[in-house]
């Protein structure tokens, strides 16, 4: 299928190796691959080695001092006030984490499965529930504040407009509260994804299987959990992940919601706030280095958990096949 | 690369000379100064402010490059560690920020450029080196700290600022039932409640006898008039406005400005602003009156050094940059100053033109204290102020004033070794 | 690669007779709209809020412009900054995009077509940049841009930013140049055409779906992103978030030019959406194929 005359060989099914000829075509390759390989490699994957570098060493401001072994590490989670700071915010992304699960996918889910039934307005349906989706999480996070203000804000004016004032609540101010009021503001602008994701997914069953579960006599609600809800985990697995991915990076939202502390109490307090503290707001001397053991142990949970998750989908999803 | 950056040096040039448009011409060889600041709603003021040292040192050129407050300490640091074009006169903060810029050798020391003579050295030491004891800035304000509030509600309300406890809370109650809120502050910013105990607690805990005893190890935040002191801080929330822990800085002071709040416990700084946003607006001034339990029988103003002006140690124009730190330690800097920002000048014998600022300030050289939180306890992490105002809002919610002293301590004590004891 | 998902569902089949289907599809109804309102009522006040008077906002948190005030979004444009910042945004998040798109383009070529030793472990290099969190790498990526003077530097942003998009480019483009039929490019190697012309004028063009939404793809979060040029960037060179969190604190309680910043920002976002909105949604569901 390919004319093995040619310096360069096409990738197919059957194309073998001419590994002989490949010399040539080394330059040309050097051409297409460079650039990108030069600006990731730069930009990206040297900045996250070096990372891992800095976090072995003593820092002074901006000066690198000695090699430190696991001292910052140890920082960490020995010294006060980090070593409780890192537990909480792990805790609240969590938390987070979970919680977004709960609302923002049982809710794509509830969405796209009504969605995928309805006739009218589908469009525009599906259109609003993606916009908010759009906003910078910045912009999401000032608006809600604008919206929380307990004495200028939409929400506690609307509550008071219907006779529910008793609702009112200082829904950023409450170290009870910011949190869930974080997560279902966060909710709000992401639920559109995983709505798109499971929608995209509904359209690939072939409408014959619930033909088939219906002459079986399964009730809607029997068919979508036998039927349908199974041929959805793989998407289950990608929203999973993404999820957890999004989650785990959080940051832009909570800053504009409550600061770069995580008002009121550090109750909003996140891994991606810590980080962006220990490294730019830290009283301490060494900021640099306290703040690199943070993100190395960050990448390993991430980026650990993610690769973990991904390649267990991938087998449950190769089982179902 | 190299050339690019020239290339990117140039721009610059071309895109910053319209700012400095009337006299760039003028002088080849003349030298700008940038001056790296965390006000830009200052920029104005500084520029009527630099005019006279311009034209006694016709050499010199001072281009004020504002930055965001909330990023200053982000941006500081990196700008300090510029190879070139980094600023060469930088706004620093008091106390304990500066410490890791001075021990990264990013500031240069100022002993014996600078005539300090004269200065009180409790002003200084806002500036000092924590380790070598060396001055690395040119303090510029003080900050006082007390009750401001509205005149005219006062007025109509038939209310005298009060001398004592009973008489602040019999005015509250009399407010409050006349539908305006007492005291307007948020509870939503940690150092906006340190700021509140420091005004209203300071009386209980002792002043700067306790911040010294606790400075020697003698006493510590676990102590029952500290805890005390939370408390006073904590049981004024009927005061404060409804919902008050979810109340932003911004929010308190619009309550304030607008009239709905009749109080304001805050800072000398803020005057300014009030009457910007305000011009009708007439502010006085009040201390908080010593607190049940108090262990100072008098009212406290409190205050501290707002900053400092230091020079870069990789200033390529070190020689002038010094020539303007000297400048601003004369008292032709600290009156052009106070007038122009209406602000406190730090350097001595300067006197605020504002009767209100020259009021405080008057009240802190009589009966002041050390804002202890700041001053004497934000040298670590976490800051005195930052964990103080942590437990405050926890108080806010729930947790028992020896809940909060406890964690105000385990804070504290993660950094701080007393001196002696 | 995606399922459109926007077309008409094929899959309601006409004869759904149930017993009870109209009070479920009445409740489905409701709930459906219910939410959409819920989902756009804070952009709407958004948008209200943008066109109404300080005072009108600080006396009734919840009303209708009876007098639209434009001058909220003069003051912003021009006191507030947002004319600069807005410049800043589209210059650094077309160019970011143009050119991390351009150098995947080139790279996903060979990675699907050709066969070369390492060819796989490039690919996984690339496509590990899809779960990288390179937020992590902020303080090195400072010091990096520093000693190269970049810092505050537009092309610094648009190099961090192009690079960041390079794995998400790649992993789409990668699938779409493995589709393609062999047909066209051996007819035009028998005619002598070179590597590079085959390319540019046979391969590229066949993509150039692919291309719109990856392009479309990386300009969302790009234009929304907030933390490299917190820390990358100084103020006259804030893109439009950043300048957002800068104007909060110069102009804390001008709420109704805050509003307006707000639209300012999002506008550019939800038209490209409504102009887009098929290769949008296919970049979003990319991830699907993973």
């Amino acid at each position: 299928m390919t004319s093995t005359t040619e310096p360069v060989e096409v990738a197919g099914p059957g194309g073998g190796s001419t590994r002989r000829r490949g010399r040539r075509r080394w330059p040309l390759l050097l051409v297409f691959l460079l650039p990108a390989l030069a600006l990731y490699t730069v930009f990206i994957v040297y900045p996250l080695v070096s990372a891992l570098q800095y976090s072995f060493f003593d820092w002074t401001g901006t000066r690198q001092n000695g090699f430190a072994g696991l001292a910052n590490f140890r920082d960490l989670f020995t010294k006060y006030p980090l070593s409780e700071q890192v537990w909480r915010a792990l805790a609240h992304n969590c938390v987070f984490f979970i919680g977004t699960m709960l609302i923002q996918t049982t809710g794509g889910l509830l969405l796209a499965t009504l969605l995928h039934r309805s006739r009218r307005g589908k469009r525009f349906l599906q259109t609003a529930y993606v916009l908010p989706h759009l906003v910078s999480p910045i912009v999401a996070g000032y608006l809600w504040s604008l919206m929380l203000n307990p004495q200028f804000g939409a929400i506690n004016a609307a509550l008071r407009g219907v006779g529910l004032g008793s609702l009112a609540q200082p829904w950023r101010g409450d170290p009870h509260l910011a949190l869930p009021v974080a997560i279902v503001i966060n909710a709000w602008q992401w639920v559109g994804f995983p709505m798109l994701l499971f929608a995209a997914a509904l359209a690939g069953i072939p409408e014959e299987y619930h033909e088939a579960a219906r002459v079986d006599g399964a009730s809607a609600w029997k068919s979508f959990w036998q039927v349908t809800f199974p041929l959805l985990t793989p998407v289950l697995g990608i929203v999973t992940v993404l999820t957890f991915i999004g989650n785990f990076n959080i940051l832009d939202l909570i800053y504009a919601l409550q600061g770069s502390k995580g008002n009121p109490a550090y109750s909003t307090d996140v891994l991606g706030l810590l980080f962006y503290r220990t490294a730019f707001e830290n009283p301490d001397a060494n900021a640099i280095g306290q703040s690199s053991a943070l993100a190395v142990c960050m990448f390993i949970l991430i980026f650990g958990i993610s690769a973990a998750a991904n390649r267990f989908f991938r087998r449950m999803e190769a089982r179902l096949k | 690369m190299r050339k690019f950056c020239t290339v990117i040096t140039a721009l610059g040039v071309v895109l910053a000379a319209p700012a400095c448009a009337p006299s760039t011409k003028s002088g080849g060889d003349k030298v700008t100064l940038t001056v790296l600041s965390w006000r830009p709603e200052d920029t104005a003021g500084y520029a009527k402010i630099f005019a006279p040292f311009e034209k006694s040192h016709p050499k010199i050129k001072v281009k004020f490059k504002p930055i965001k407050n909330t990023e200053y300490l982000t941006v500081l640091p990196t700008e300090l560690k510029k190879a070139t074009g980094g600023p060469d006169v930088v706004q620093l903060k008091p106390y304990g920020p500066i410490q890791s810029l001075i021990s990264a050798g990013n500031l240069a020391p100022l002993d014996g450029q600078v005539d300090v003579s004269k200065w009180d050295p409790s002003v200084l030491q806002a500036a000092k080196g924590k380790q070598d004891g060396k001055l690395y800035g040119v303090p510029y304000a003080m900050q006082t700290l007390s009750v401001l509030y509205n005149k005219k509600i006062f007025a109509d309300q038939q209310i005298q600022p009060p001398t004592t406890w009973a008489d602040f809370t019999a005015a509250c109650d009399k407010l409050k039932k006349a539908g305006i809120t007492p005291l307007s502050t948020s509870g939503l910013q940690p150092w906006v409640l340190a700021i509140d105990h420091q005004i209203f607690g300071a009386t209980r805990y002792g002043g700067d006898d306790f911040a010294k005893a606790a400075l020697a190890g003698q006493k510590n935040f676990t102590d029952p008039d500290y805890t005390a002191s939370l408390d006073v801080t904590a049981k004024l929330k009927p005061y404060y406005p409804d919902k008050v822990a979810a109340v932003d800085y911004p929010d308190a002071q619009t309550l304030f400005t607008s009239g709905k709040a009749a109080m304001y416990p805050g800072g000398s700084y803020e005057v300014g602003p009030f009457t910007k946003t305000n011009p009708d607006l007439q502010i006085g001034s009040f201390d908080a009156p010593p607190a049940p339990g108090a262990k100072v029988n008098h009212a406290l103003t409190s205050g501290f050094v707002d900053g400092s002006y230091g020079v870069n140690a990789h200033s390529e124009h070190k020689t002038e940059a010094m020539e303007l730190v000297k400048w601003m330690a004369t008292p032709e800097f600290g009156q052009l100053y106070a007038n122009t920002l209406k602000q406190i000048s730090a350097v001595p014998g300067v006197t605020p033109g504002d009767p209100l600022l020259a009021q405080t300030y008057e009240g802190f050289k009589t009966h002041g204290a050390t804002y202890m939180m700041v001053v004497d306890f934000g040298y670590g992490n976490p800051l005195g102020r930052d964990q103080e105002g942590e437990a405050l809002q926890k108080m806010l919610s729930g947790t028992s004033a020896a809940d909060a002293g406890k964690l105000v301590q385990k804070g504290i004590s993660a950094w701080f070794k007393p001196s002696g004891g | 690669m995606t399922t459109s998902v926007l077309e008409p569902a094929v899959a309601v089949a006409p004869a759904r007779r149930r017993r009870r289907p109209r009070r479920g599809a009445v409740a489905s109804t409701v709930l459906l709209w219910v939410y959409a309102v819920a989902a756009l009522a804070p952009l709407i006040i958004m948008a209200l809020g943008s066109l109404r008077t300080e005072q009108d906002l600080a006396t009734k948190p919840l009303g209708i412009p009876t007098h639209p005030a434009f001058e909220n979004y003069a003051k912003a444009w021009s006191e507030g900054g947002f004319s600069s910042y807005f410049v800043n945004s589209i210059i650094v998040t077309v160019g970011a995009v143009v050119l991390g798109t351009g150098v995947a383009v080139l790279a996903a070529y060979p990675l699907a077509r050709y066969r070369f030793r390492g060819q796989g472990l490039l690919t996984a290099y690339f496509l590990a940049g899809l779960m990288l969190p390179i937020r992590l790498g902020i303080v090195p990526v400072f010091y990096l841009l520093n000693s190269i003077g970049l810092i505050d530097s537009r092309i610094g942003l648009i190099c961090v930013y192009a690079a960041s998009g390079v794995p998400f480019a790649i992993f789409v483009l990668t699938a779409f140049f493995r589709g393609l039929p062999n047909e066209l490019e051996e007819a035009a190697r028998i005619d002598g055409a070179g590597e590079l012309r085959i390319f540019a004028q046979i391969m590229v063009p066949m993509v150039r779906p692919a291309l719109t939404t990856v392009a479309l793809f990386q300009f969302i979060p790009l234009w929304n992103d907030f933390f490299f040029p917190l820390v990358l960037m100084e103020d006259d060179k804030y893109t439009l978030p950043v300048g957002l969190t800068r104007f909060v604190a110069e102009f804390e309680a001008a709420h109704a030019q805050l509003y307006a910043g707000l639209v300012i920002t999002t506008i550019p976002l939800v038209l490209l959406f409504l102009l887009a909105t098929k290769q949008i949604v296919a970049g979003l569901t990319a991830g699907m194929t993973k």
